[in-house]
């Protein structure tokens, strides 16, 4: 399709993980596109996640069909090239301490088998002799196969290059600009500058729903997080991510701001580091740590690995997550305004589902058909709620 | 036993004045410091069994008279006590590094005495072994341990003139102070220092070595790279005419002058409902006698602040300090100007910790996209590694600012990496932390001893 | 005369003065390589004051400053090169 030269570009505004793979798929597919940031890239959630590229830690249901897809592009583009060293293959172990654990897990396990992941029962002795770092507390442990790691600002980075994108940074967008007549977005306001644009792409993960006038359909949850120093023997002892049957409960609940919400992950980085994480703080939306916090992951740390315990954490760090109140993420064109476009509020799954994300929101851009039905994250579902633009 | 009303960080000259002066208050006040005992760096003391080591003639007598008030005082004074910083709540976090624990303190003031740090650039293989900083050393001599075989010292600032005096009175001159500068060649700022007579004895004891030719000054001169010879290693010196000349020796210490050793440090109005001040080098390098005076402001602000008193105007006799240190920056400034890390060679290290070099940094920066500062440390990794950036983030934002000159610098703050932990801490230790363990277990001292 | 107090270093006995860090005690005995840390650096003694984490050993299993850590009788100190495990 031949580009005419006086049309304006798509802007994508956020250069989050899904910001950054949208404007880069459509870069690389020729549209003409400006990738604005109110920050720089990565400095929202994106930069402070903990790079599960995971099915295992979903809810059944449109989310974990989605993620399945997700890690199987992240694998396709790494054999491809893309985001070769960036994503690395390795399953995740689900680790229940108790019988009552052990339950929720294979429920969770047949969840699993339903949408086709690889999944694998170890008892107790076969989980110690799997991970002989887990405390001898395992009661059992559920192997995933076809998970991943996968770091966000190096993604990001990655997605920028790869596409020769300039993303124009501390551009924070105040509002969108209408065509009276059309109804269609004519552009985004910077400051006291109209940038022209042919589309719009939302991605701004918590700024997103008041671009798009439904400001109070996402909610921040903050999670608190630490990296160790380097312990390159015990990483290499831990084949794969682990996380504590708490992470599946602390997902559904969310957690009011009393209970923190806590679920403890245990990531071997490929530095020979480990990310320790994390808290789900409902409305904490400033990422700061506090010793409560960090004393209990580190205690819950210790007691699923208790090796970990003599390695010095370097750095506590917190992200914050977009949530949506009905628990699935916005994707998808806005009603009534064929140029405009939403892809944000994906809680604690936006690595996972970012790449793919952005894959869909650049063929609905250019008007093609994309590979998966994202009529679940409709974000026309809450057109009822919506302020007249 | 009660929280104490005041925590002061650091055990030298400003700690333990700002601790005695409030303590004259009333109020009760705990001094952690991080090493065994105190002194800081400018009164470390000796090991048992070491030859103490002649501290500068302005400055005798002055650790004894500290001490000795300090004992008188009532202070709380815990050592091995280092600052892991004040959380999102405004606790206080110290961890007790010989039980394994951070403790969790809510004092109503806060006084952060860190002292200085010092400012080492990089030069090709200045991270290899056998290379220290000349203020490592000196504090290593002051402990008891003096540098043995061949040393020699580079850099700027007088500093190592200090430290080539005391290693020439402990029996093992270096071979020679490589100095950028050229004191000789400023004769006004070498004036100005005559406005300030309680220097004089002091700049006398570091010429006298020199005098006495038992120390050779090359002045104008820099040291370029080290490299590895064997069990020696090799300096590079470039002269003020621009000949190189190679120097082997067993040891180097390298030196470029000294910055507030506030990294991370949480900023005065970082909590609400928490006094914090800083007092010493760690406000403003201006040397031991001022830490002494600005402790002691620092002390009294911070009972006057918990007594519901405005803030004091403080800063009495701070300016002709000031003056004396600025003066003896121009008198101590490189002659070529500072320095270009750009044309230093690829593989000079600029982040340690994670063994990132001037090549990893460029390119970072090479391709058509404007990266940040944050993005120039999460992606290369500059400040990614156990210092957190505390001796890299002044290079890397350095080379940063020479190969984008148009563009307006980036902070330190930028990069994002001034959070708490201050330093690395054990898992295990911040596990014991919180407030559902138990905070307050240690007896005050005078009650161990009843 | 007191017995000399010792401590070990990577398995050898190393004399120490009450008082002294790690790192000084093995200045004392021309000790000033500690091996490479797992980012590939040399370790050695740098800046004296705990601030640049440049002279990382371990006691007990734990990475720690040797500028910081007093040495006790029969302390055994290893470098981190030695085993993380």
């Amino acid at each position: 399709m031949r580009e005419q030269h006086s049309s304006p570009p798509v802007i994508v505004i956020g250069a989050g993980i899904v910001g950054a793979a949208t404007a880069s798929f459509l870069a690389l597919a020729g549209t003409p596109v400006r990738l604005l940031d109110a920050s720089t890239p990565a400095s929202g959630a994106t930069g402070a996640a903990d790079g599960a590229v995971s099915v295992a830690s979903k809810r059944p249901g449109p989310m974990m069909t989605m993620a399945r897809a997700g890690a199987a592009l992240y694998r396709e583009l790494a054999e491809e090239g893309l985001f070769q060293g960036l994503f690395h293959r390795r399953p995740t172990f689900l680790v229940a301490t108790s019988d009552a654990e052990a339950d929720v897990l294979s429920d969770h396990s047949e969840a699993l088998a339903e949408v086709g992941a690889p999944v694998l029962w170890l008892t107790r002795d076969m989980a110690a002799d799997r991970l002989a770092p887990l405390s001898r507390k395992t009661v059992a442990v559920l192997e995933v196969e076809d998970e991943g790691h996968a770091i966000g600002y190096s993604i990001v980075s990655r997605l920028i290059s790869a596409a020769g994108l300039k993303v124009e940074r501390n551009s924070p967008v105040a509002a969108l600009e209408y065509d009276g007549r059309s109804g269609r977005v004519s552009g985004v306001r910077v400051g006291e500058a109209v940038i022209e644009a042919s589309a719009v792409v939302v991605a701004a993960g918590g700024g997103a729903g008041g671009l798009i006038g439904l400001p109070d359909v996402s909610r921040p949850r903050r999670g608190q997080q630490l990296v160790t120093e380097r312990a390159p023997t015990l990483n290499a002892a831990l084949p794969g991510s682990l996380l504590s049957c708490s992470y599946l409960l602390s997902k559904k609940q969310g957690g009011d701001a009393d209970q923190r919400g806590y679920g403890v992950v245990i990531d071997p980085l490929e530095t020979g580091q480990f990310l320790i994480g994390s808290t789900r703080e409902e409305g904490r939306n400033i990422p700061e740590n506090d010793i409560d916090a960090v004393a209990h992951l580190a205690a819950s740390a210790g007691d699923m690995v208790p090796a970990l315990g003599r390695l010095r954490i370097l750095r506590c760090f917190a992200g914050i997550r977009t949530a949506i109140c009905d628990g699935l993420p916005m994707v998808g064109r806005m009603p009534g305004v064929d140029n405009l476009f939403v892809a944000a509020g994906f809680e604690g799954d936006g690595i996972c589902l970012g790449p793919l994300t952005g894959r869909i929101v650049a063929d609905l851009v250019r008007g093609e058909e994309p590979e998966i039905d994202v009529s679940p994250f409709d974000p026309g579902r809450f057109a009822g709620r919506s302020i007249a633009a | 036993m009660r929280e104490a009303d005041i925590i002061v960080v650091g055990g030298g000259p400003a700690g333990v004045s700002a601790a005695i002066e409030a303590a004259k208050s009333g109020l009760s006040v705990m001094l952690c410091e991080q090493r065994p005992a105190l002194g800081g760096a400018i009164h470390r003391q000796p090991a048992e069994g070491a030859t103490p080591v002649a501290v500068l003639p302005s400055l005798r007598g002055r650790w004894q008279a500290l001490s000795a008030e300090l004992s008188a005082s009532g202070v709380d004074v815990r050592t091995r006590r280092a600052f892991v910083g004040v959380d999102s709540t405004g606790a206080v976090l110290i961890e007790d590094r010989a039980a394994g624990k951070v403790e969790v303190r809510r004092p109503r003031a806060l006084i952060l005495s860190c002292g200085a740090v010092e400012r080492v650039r990089p030069r090709r293989g200045w991270h290899l072994p056998g290379v220290a900083a000349a203020g490592g050393l000196q504090v290593m001599l002051k402990e008891g341990r003096v540098p043995g075989g061949r040393i020699l010292l580079a850099g700027s600032g007088p500093l190592l003139l200090a430290l080539a005096a005391q290693m020439t009175a402990a029996g093992n001159p270096p071979v020679a102070v490589i100095e950028e500068g050229d004191p000789a060649s400023r004769p006004l700022a070498g004036v100005r220092l005559l406005a300030h007579p309680s220097i004089l004895p002091d700049m006398a004891a570091l010429m006298m070595p020199v005098l006495f030719r038992r120390v050779v000054w090359r002045r104008g001169t820099r040291l370029t790279e080290i490299t590895q010879s064997g069990d020696m290693l090799t300096a590079c010196l470039i002269a003020p005419n621009g000949r190189e000349e190679r120097i082997e020796v067993d040891r180097i210490g390298l030196h470029d002058g000294l910055r507030p050793n506030d990294f991370g440090l949480p900023a005065n109005d970082a909590a609400a409902g928490l006094v914090i001040l800083r007092a010493g080098d760690v406000r403003e390098v201006l040397g031991a006698h001022a830490a002494e005076a600005d402790g002691a402001e620092a002390g009294r602000e911070a009972a006057a602040r918990l007594a519901g008193c405005p803030p004091r105007s403080g800063a009495n006799g701070i300016r002709r300090l000031r003056s004396l240190q600025t003066s003896l920056s121009r008198l101590f400034a490189p002659v070529h100007g500072a320095p270009i890390l750009d044309d230093c060679p690829g593989d000079t290290v600029i982040c340690r910790c994670e063994n990132r070099t001037i090549s990893h940094l460029k390119a970072q920066l090479s391709g058509p996209d404007t990266v940040s500062a944050r993005e120039l440390r999460l992606n290369g990794r500059f400040g990614m590694g156990a210092c957190q950036g505390r001796f890299c983030s002044e290079w890397t934002l350095s080379l940063m600012s020479e190969l984008r000159p148009t563009a307006s610098p980036s902070s330190i703050a930028e990069m994002g990496a001034c959070r708490w932990p201050l330093r690395p801490v054990a898992l295990s230790s911040l596990a014991k932390g919180g407030t559902n363990a138990d905070t307050l277990t240690e007896p005050h001292m005078e009650e161990i001893s009843a | 005369m007191t017995a000399v107090r010792t401590f070990f270093w990577r398995g050898s006995e190393v004399p120490f003065r009450a008082g002294e860090s790690i790192a000084a005690a093995l200045a004392g005995s021309n000790i000033h390589g500690f091996g490479k840390d797992p980012a590939g650096s040399p370790t050695r003694y740098f800046c004296g004051i705990g601030a640049c984490q440049s002279c990382l050993v371990r006691v007990d299993g734990r990475a720690t400053e040797a500028c910081l850590e007093p040495v006790y009788d029969g302390m055994v100190v290893m470098a981190l090169e030695d085993d993380d495990a």
